[in-house]
């Protein structure tokens, strides 16, 4: 919305980063959350008893060798872990530059760093090149969903102008209207955490217009608690989201469907 | 009553001896084995008997650190962050030799402002082509010479003595079982005779499979019940005759 508006206009004043637009826009800063916009979606989820971070795996080629690691997903410290939408590169480096912050943190109090903490850091390194110059943005928004013991669980975003929210639930990437839109009927404040994994299918389904989803699409990982009390952040195995569509009736059975002849 | 003693002239010169330790590590059959007393005292003053010198890194090391005790809090939380660094950005956790060069690096950096230091690493080196636990065990100086052998490395005040006793008690193939009993005896003798080690130990031995902790009955200098901690045979009380 609003880069149809007076295009003509915009483009004089969208070269620079450090630029303002006769609007008050920083256009340079708006083509960053467009290009968000344009990639693979994530989205995350707040429950009482956890968090899920769920994203589309990328699949670029088939001849690219099979990653230990995933590329939308990346595990910050113990207790807090990352899903990142827009381009991976700049979101390795703030990924790292999080990964040191962290580790900063535990070095000088000796306690895990709370999650706000963290994503105020690395929104303050994402808006340092939108005011200094001859820097472009970063070109990502992350979804940060973590656990500490002053707040809980937590999920952030974090956009490319510096900005940071915190969130119930949130979509970002290709079609994340539509998600946001099934989000804002269907999230309700109460959910366990087997309802919201329900749930994340389903909005996952709903953005990406799957009909026949498979737990190869998805990578989905859940922060909660474990049984003594500490922090787990577990990625779902392929069986366990294989079960979850099952139960979540996103599959119709191919015998119910009605066959229909001209 | 003063109490100054002789030492306090020199105690900038010589800050390995400022807060006193003893340390020593040994090689075994798939298993390594670190021993450190647990004195922390300010010269001949003993201020905490509680003071742990031996870390765990990660499953497979272990580091243990002697000299000034601020700088062994600090370079272990110092390696620790290392570590957890490394092990969220590559995926998997430091090997134990990998680890053992990074304390030498680490040392080095600080060449013209060095922290005295004295550190031990052990740990377990998995081969995978004899399918074997391989003993790793590092001893450096405080600038980060790495001195890497198959027996014992020693550290602290009353290394001299303890090379002594290593080097009658030690010998190849030890099982984790006969390491503590090895290391124990190497660890309590030397220390015993020093005045700025001791007041308990402890004993940690490493294995494929976990690590044991143990304490030692050491010789202390007032059994006060505050240290009943310290001893692994638990009180009797005396009963009172009515």
């Amino acid at each position: 919305m609003g880069l149809l508006i007076s295009r003509g206009m915009a483009r004089r004043y969208d070269a620079k980063t450090t630029s303002f637009s006769t609007e008050g826009r920083l256009m340079q800063v708006e083509y960053a959350i467009e290009s968000v916009n344009r990639s693979t979606p994530t989205l995350g989820i707040l429950t009482k008893e956890g968090v899920i971070l769920a994203a589309k795996k990328l699949v670029l080629s088939k001849l690219l060798a099979q990653e230990k690691m995933s590329e939308k997903m990346y595990l910050i410290d113990d207790h807090i872990i990352c899903s990142v939408c827009g381009m991976s590169s700049d979101a390795l480096v703030l990924v790292e530059k999080g990964r040191e912050e962290c580790q900063n943190y535990f070095y000088t109090f000796k306690e895990p760093i709370p999650v706000e903490r963290l994503v105020e850091l690395l929104s303050n390194t994402i808006h340092i090149p939108t005011q200094y110059g001859s820097s472009r943005p970063f070109g990502t928004s992350i979804l940060f969903a973590g656990y500490d013991s002053h707040s809980k669980f937590q999920l952030y975003c974090a956009d490319p102008s510096g900005n940071y929210a915190s969130w119930k639930a949130h979509v970002l990437g290709i079609n994340n209207a539509n998600g946001i839109s099934f989000l804002k009927e269907e999230y309700k404040d109460d959910m366990s955490l087997e309802e919201g994994l329900k749930l994340t299918l389903k909005t996952m389904c709903k953005t990406l217009d799957a009909t026949h989803p498979k737990p190869e699409d998805f990578e989905i990982v859940v922060v909660k608690k474990d049984l003594t009390g500490g922090v787990q952040i577990v990625p779902l195995a392929d069986k366990v989201v294989q079960d979850l569509i099952d139960k979540s009736g996103l599959v119709v059975p191919e015998k119910q469907q009605p066959h229909t002849f001209n | 009553v003063s109490t100054q003693s002789t030492w306090d002239i020199r105690k900038y010169k010589m800050s390995d001896q400022y807060n006193g330790a003893a340390l020593v590590g040994m090689c075994g059959k798939e298993c390594v084995a670190l021993a450190c007393d647990t004195r922390l005292g300010v010269q001949l003053r003993t201020i905490d008997t509680n003071f742990n010198k031996v870390f765990k890194v990660n499953d497979r090391t272990m580091i243990g650190l002697t000299g000034l005790a601020t700088d062994i809090q600090t370079v272990s939380a110092k390696l620790h962050k290392e570590e957890k660094v490394y092990r969220l950005e590559e995926g998997e956790t430091l090997t134990a030799s990998m680890f053992a060069n990074f304390v030498s690096h680490f040392l080095y950096k600080q060449r013209f402002a060095p922290y005295i230091v004295t550190p031990i690493v052990a740990g377990l080196d998995y081969d995978s082509i004899t399918k074997e636990w391989k003993p790793v065990m590092a001893g450096y100086d405080l600038i980060g010479c790495m001195d890497q052998n198959n027996t014992f490395a020693v550290g602290g005040t009353c290394s001299e003595l303890l090379y002594g006793a290593c080097e009658s008690f030690y010998k190849e193939g030890m099982g984790p079982d006969e390491i503590f009993e090895v290391i124990s005896q190497a660890l309590l003798t030397s220390m015993d005779r020093d005045i700025l080690s001791g007041w308990g130990a402890n004993v940690y031995i490493l294995t494929p499979t976990q690590l044991i902790t143990k304490k030692l009955l050491t010789r202390v200098d007032q059994q006060l019940f505050q240290y009943s901690n310290l001893l692994s045979v638990k009180k009797k009380k005396k009963k009172k005759k009515k």
